[in-house]
This record gives C-alpha cells, sequence and structure tokens, in this order.
C-alpha cells in the first residue's frame, strides 16, 4: 500500500491539525497507509557552524525519505506558517534534503473563517525553496475553518461536504504520487544540485 | 529618537547582526540604536505559555518603549527563520507589542535575490491582526552577497550601499514622525491627579482622604501582616520582614499607583526629618493632594513623560537643602508583568555621604565650575525644586 507521512505542524497538545490528520488516517485507511510525524519539542534551528542534525530530525528524515508521498497539515499563526513548522523544515533541508522531488499535499485547520488559506500559500513558497524542492500538489489545499467546532465527539468531520472534498483531494493526491514517480529522470541531478547549493 | 534594532538570526556569526551594528555606529546621528538578540526566546507553543518569560518580556519591553522598530531578516527557505517568527507569535498572542509600532524591514543573505521573499512573507506577518504594526511601505533594503559586503572592521564597503541605505532610514524616521500623527495621539493627555478613575487594584467604596485609610483599606481587602508569608519574585518573607528591608533602603522610597493614588512609602523619619516629608495620613490620598496646586502642572508633566514611555526615569535635584546635601529625586516608570505602565517609583536621597566616602578612598576632588548657571531643576514635582539656583559641581 502506498506510504504516506502526515506530517502535523501544531505543537499545540490539543491541534485540531493533528485530529485532521488522524481523521485522514483513519478515513483513507483502505486507501494508504498514513503514518504521523509530530514536530513538537526539537530544539530551535540556529545555524550550528558543525552542521550537526538532532538526532530526532534524523529519523523525521529517513522516514520521509522513505514515503511515497507527504500530507502536511499547517495551522495560522498571524497570516503566516507557524514558526515550529518552519524551525522542523528549516532542520529538514540543513545537509540534508529528504523533501527533494517529493509529492506533498498541503491541508491546513484554524479557527477563523478564512481556514489558513494564508498561511498555505506561504507554505506552498517554502517547500519550493532550492534546499527542499518538494512537489506540492498544484491547486489549492485543503482548508478547514472554524476547526475548533468542525468535529463531532467520535473525532469525525461533522460536516459531509467537507469529508467529499477532503475524499476527491486525497483520491488526486494518490494519483499526483503516481505520477511523480514517472518523473524520476531528473531526480539523481536535483539532488546533486541541492547538496551544493550552500 | 528611541530605536529598537531586531536581530533576526540567532546563529553565532550573523551578517544581520553585522548590518543592525553598522547602523547603530555610523548613523548614531540619527537616532539611539538599541539591538536586541533573540537566541534565548523559547520556541512558541499554544499549550506552553511563555508570555511572561524574562526574555520575551524583555524585548516586548523595549520595543513598548521605543519610538520605532528595525527588523533585520535573514532568508531560511524563501522566508523569514523560525527564530524571528517565534518572537512575533509571543508578541502577538496574549500581549501586542508592535501594535501601531513603526517598523522598517532590512536583511541580509548569502545570495544575490538577498532576503526579497522573505521581507515579503515578514511584511504579511506584520500586518496579520495580531501583530497590526505599521511597515513602512517601499524602501525594502536588502543587502545580498552579505558575505563580501563588509570590511575588516565591519562597515560596508559599498559607497553606494551606504547612501541608499542612509536615505532609507532618513524616509524612516518622517515615517515615525508622521504615523504619530496619525495615530492622533492627543498632544497634551491631562493627567487626573485627582485619581477619580479605578484601575484593578483600587480598594473602591473607602474615603482616599480620609486619615485612616489604610486602616479602613486594608481591613476591606483583609490585608495580610505581621508574620505571614508573602511570596515574592524572587524570594520569601513575612510582612515584618518586607517591611524592616524597606526600612532600611538608604533613600525615601514612595509608590504612587498608574492611578495618581499615593499608596505607600517607607517610614524611616518623621515628616520633618525626611528630605521630602510625607505624613502617615497622607497614604491614600490623591496626587492632588499631596501637591499644592501650583505644581500640579509639573507633576503631570513628569508623569506623562513616564506613562507615555518617553522616558523610564526623571531626575531633579533640589539644592534648597543647602551645600551640605546632594539631594535628588528621580521618578522612575514601573511596569507590570505585561510591560504596562503601573506607576512611579519616586526616590530620594542625599548623595553626598557617598560621594564624599568615594572622593576620599580615590583622592579625587570635586572642584567648583565658574560658568555655573543657575540651574533652575527641570519641571520637579517637589514643591520648591523649581526655585533655587545650584552650583553645579564638576568632578
Ligand atoms: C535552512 C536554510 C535555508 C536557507 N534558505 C535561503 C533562501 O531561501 N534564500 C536565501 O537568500 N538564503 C538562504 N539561506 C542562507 C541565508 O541567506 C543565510 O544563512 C542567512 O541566514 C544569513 O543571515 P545571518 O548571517 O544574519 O544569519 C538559507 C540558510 C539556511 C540555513
Ligand atoms: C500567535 C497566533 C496567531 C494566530 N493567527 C491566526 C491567523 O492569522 N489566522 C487564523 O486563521 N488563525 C490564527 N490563529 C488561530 C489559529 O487558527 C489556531 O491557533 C491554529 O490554527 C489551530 O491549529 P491547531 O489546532 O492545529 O493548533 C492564531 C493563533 C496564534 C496562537
Amino acid at each position: 500500500m502506498v506510504k504516506i507521512i502526515g506530517l502535523v505542524g501544531s505543537n499545540s497538545d490539543h491541534s485540531t491539525n493533528r485530529m485532521l490528520l488522524q481523521f485522514m488516517q483513519r478515513h483513507f485507511a483502505d486507501q494508504a497507509k498514513i503514518n504521523l510525524l509530530e514536530i513538537k519539542d526539537l530544539p530551535v534551528f540556529n545555524k550550528p557552524e558543525d552542521k550537526k542534525i538532532p538526532e530526532e530530525v534524523q529519523i523525521m528524515a529517513e522516514k520521509i525519505e522513505a514515503a511515497d508521498g507527504v500530507v502536511i497539515s499547517t495551522p495560522e499563526y498571524d497570516h503566516s506558517v507557524p514558526a515550529a513548522l518552519l524551525n522542523a523544515l528549516h532542520w529538514l533541508s540543513y545537509g540534508i534534503h529528504p523533501f527533494v522531488d517529493k509529492p506533498v499535499m498541503i491541508t491546513g485547520a484554524s479557527y477563523g473563517r478564512l481556514g489558513t488559506s494564508r498561511a498555505q500559500a506561504h507554505l506552498r513558497q517554502v517547500l519550493e525553496a532550492p534546499e527542499l524542492k518538494a512537489r506540492v500538489m498544484p491547486g489549492s489545499g485543503f482548508l478547514l475553518s472554524y476547526s475548533l467546532q468542525a468535529f463531532d465527539e467520535g473525532n469525525n468531520l461533522k460536516d459531509r461536504e467537507e469529508v467529499k472534498k477532503l475524499e476527491k483531494m486525497f483520491t488526486d493526491f494518490l494519483s499526483f504520487v503516481e505520477i511523480c514517480k514517472q518523473l524520476n529522470k531528473a531526480y539523481a541531478m536535483n539532488k546533486k544540485e541541492v547538496e551544493n547549493f550552500s | 529618537m528611541k530605536i529598537v534594532g531586531i536581530v533576526g538570526s540567532n546563529a553565532e556569526v550573523s551578517y544581520n547582526r553585522q548590518l543592525l551594528k553598522f547602523i547603530k555606529n555610523h548613523f548614531h546621528s540619527l537616532f539611539e540604536l538599541d539591538l536586541v538578540e533573540i537566541k534565548d526566546v523559547p520556541m512558541f507553543n499554544q499549550s506552553n505559555d511563555q508570555t511572561y518569560s524574562e526574555p520575551v518580556q524583555r524585548i516586548h519591553r523595549k520595543i513598548t518603549n521605543a519610538d520605532g522598530v528595525i527588523i533585520a531578516t535573514p532568508e531560511h527557505n524563501y522566508t523569514v527563520p523560525a527564530a524571528l517568527k517565534s518572537l512575533i507569535e509571543w508578541l502577538s498572542y496574549k500581549i501586542h507589542s508592535l501594535e501601531n509600532k513603526p517598523v522598517m524591514i532590512v536583511g541580509a543573505s548569502y545570495f544575490n535575490q538577498g532576503t526579497s521573499r522573505a521581507q515579503v512573507h515578514l511584511r504579511q506577518i506584520l500586518n496579520a491582526p495580531g501583530v497590526n504594526g505599521i511597515v513602512m511601505p517601499g524602501n525594502e533594503f536588502l543587502l545580498g552577497n552579505a558575505k563580501e559586503a563588509f570590511d575588516e572592521n565591519g562597515n560596508l564597503k559599498d559607497q553606494g550601499t551606504v547612501e541608499f541605505l542612509k536615505s532609507c532610514l532618513e524616509k524612516f524616521i518622517r515615517f515615525i514622525n508622521v504615523v504619530s500623527v496619525l495615530e492622533d495621539k492627543p498632544a497634551a493627555l491631562l493627567e487626573d491627579l485627582h485619581a477619580t478613575g479605578t484601575i484593578e487594584t483600587t480598594v473602591e467604596g473607602v474615603d482616599m482622604y480620609a486619615e485612616d485609610w489604610l486602616e479602613q483599606a486594608a481591613e476591606k481587602v483583609n490585608a495580610v501582616e505581621g508574620n505571614t508569608y508573602v511570596k515574592l519574585d524572587r524570594g520569601l518573607l513575612t510582612v515584618d520582614q518586607i517591611n524592616d528591608f524597606l526600612r532600611s533602603m538608604p533613600m525615601e522610597l514612595t509608590f504612587v499607583d498608574s492611578n495618581n493614588q499615593f499608596l505607600y512609602y517607607n517610614r524611616t523619619l518623621p515628616a520633618e526629618e525626611m528630605l521630602a516629608s510625607r505624613t502617615p495620613g497622607q497614604v491614600g490620598n490623591p496626587l492632588a493632594k499631596c501637591h499644592p496646586e501650583k505644581v500640579h502642572k509639573s507633576v503631570e508633566w513628569v508623569i506623562q513623560q513616564l506613562r507615555s514611555g518617553k522616558t523610564d526615569s526623571v531626575r531633579v535635584h533640589v539644592p534648597t537643602h543647602g551645600p551640605d546635601k546632594f539631594v535628588v529625586h528621580t521618578y522612575k516608570a514601573m511596569y507590570d508583568q505585561d510591560g504596562n505602565y503601573a506607576g512611579v517609583n519616586e526616590y530620594v536621597l542625599d548623595l553626598k555621604p557617598v560621594i564624599d566616602w568615594y572622593l576620599q578612598q580615590t583622592g579625587q576632588k570635586l572642584v567648583g565650575n565658574p560658568d555655573a548657571v543657575s540651574g533652575a531643576s527641570v519641571k520637579g514635582s517637589s514643591e520648591g525644586a523649581d526655585t533655587v539656583s545650584g552650583a553645579s559641581v564638576k568632578a
């Protein structure tokens, strides 16, 4: 089965983004094996001279390398990506490059009405930076607004329309993962370029 | 003009730090730049609120008291570094330090495009509702190829770049002035010396003018006293110990809250022997009652300076005690944990014994200055402080 990583973009104990990924994990269990990765408790990135990567980051990188695709679910803080998620992405592009050519789907949950649209736009740009170079699925990502009210007691998404939208997008994402597999001629070159970047 | 410069990099060696240092040194005639480091700021976490931690509060306070902020940002993965974003998140969560603050963005990075993308993101972040800074439009100062940009003394090598930077900074100063007009701060906010308002800590229902306000108010709030322990930042003392401690301070201390109510003084001496006399019955009075009408304007002025954050202390020397005393009144602004103005700590002391002792120890001498003019001391609140001339002394 397709192996997908669900990257929880929040370090909060009660994260609606985590809930969204957990819902996807259950809901799409017969289509993909989704494993969640947490960004909590990573040290603050400070560009260490010795380029030493913390062990937990190394383990994250290996899991991402081994996956067929990554779903990143981001909150929105101050109209942008939360520091904690940026922090994880800094580490995951510092001398290691697990995201190169990796298919990525962006989702996001926020308390407000716009459901992370601005954070998602920033995240998309970030993932295109030379040392991440992921393949972000085109089109808009999945936006969950008013996320505190979006789940029922069984932690499932209440709104059937939203669920249908998510199903379509995720099915598209699995096709995107397949297509990306064929776009593999330049992979070695891309990887090399990134490694020589800085 | 006081500007805070935030070093947006937490790296040991940082070109953004170097850029701000250059601005500080090279343009000191334009403004005073206070550099702020972010490396001790914890990662923002909604479930672990550290708004009131020392590193966040220190920065909050500096920004609150500054006329404007310059942020120097690196670019990591086409956006601002996590460490800088984390600081902004803290400053926009429970507190809103950057609200209505004029902000200028600069940035240094290793590559050609030099932080252009990070600057666009930072601008959007600063415009988000919780942050609400007022970012100077246009004028991106981008320093690309930062590794080659400075000489061995830390100065920018390229004269054209220095000129451009100068023009951006001058515009920023004009921008700050425009913003202060836009913000529509009434030019001379009147201070309510009669303390007719209330703040959270005001004891209501007790006559502020009463001689026994203290006894009444203490009863009303069930105030502790004697050998009851009080937990402090940082320490544990009984009320008696706190009193002993404050009485032992080599100065007269007075506490006036942000509502202009006189709440406390450390009663070391009878009123007539004090440098600035206070009587037990005055405690609880509004400031208007503590000062004669004719100095109210001066009192208002001092409190306005402190409340508005223009300065955090006002000093007045009071020569009326004669040549054998060097009496200085300092009005120091107090801030609560949120960095909000919390009142005035007035401390009064005679510096002469310390200065005499010091001169004796070091063999130095005070020399009279023949040019000394009547130093009618500035707008002080202390009665009479503005009436006499003081021969200034030079070491
Ligand atoms: C993880 C990472 C990502 C980076 N991405 C970019 C980038 O997208 N654009 C850029 O101009 N520089 C990038 N750089 C290099 C920065 O320009 C450089 O490290 C910057 O931090 C210099 O500022 P400083 O000396 O004040 O820390 C990146 C550096 C790191 C460590
Ligand atoms: C510092 C801070 C800034 C925020 N800014 C925004 C914002 O700009 N837009 C928005 O929709 N929600 C904003 N929020 C609320 C978020 O929607 C909410 O905290 C988060 O996205 C929920 O994600 P989580 O449940 O996975 O932690 C902000 C929250 C914090 C703590």
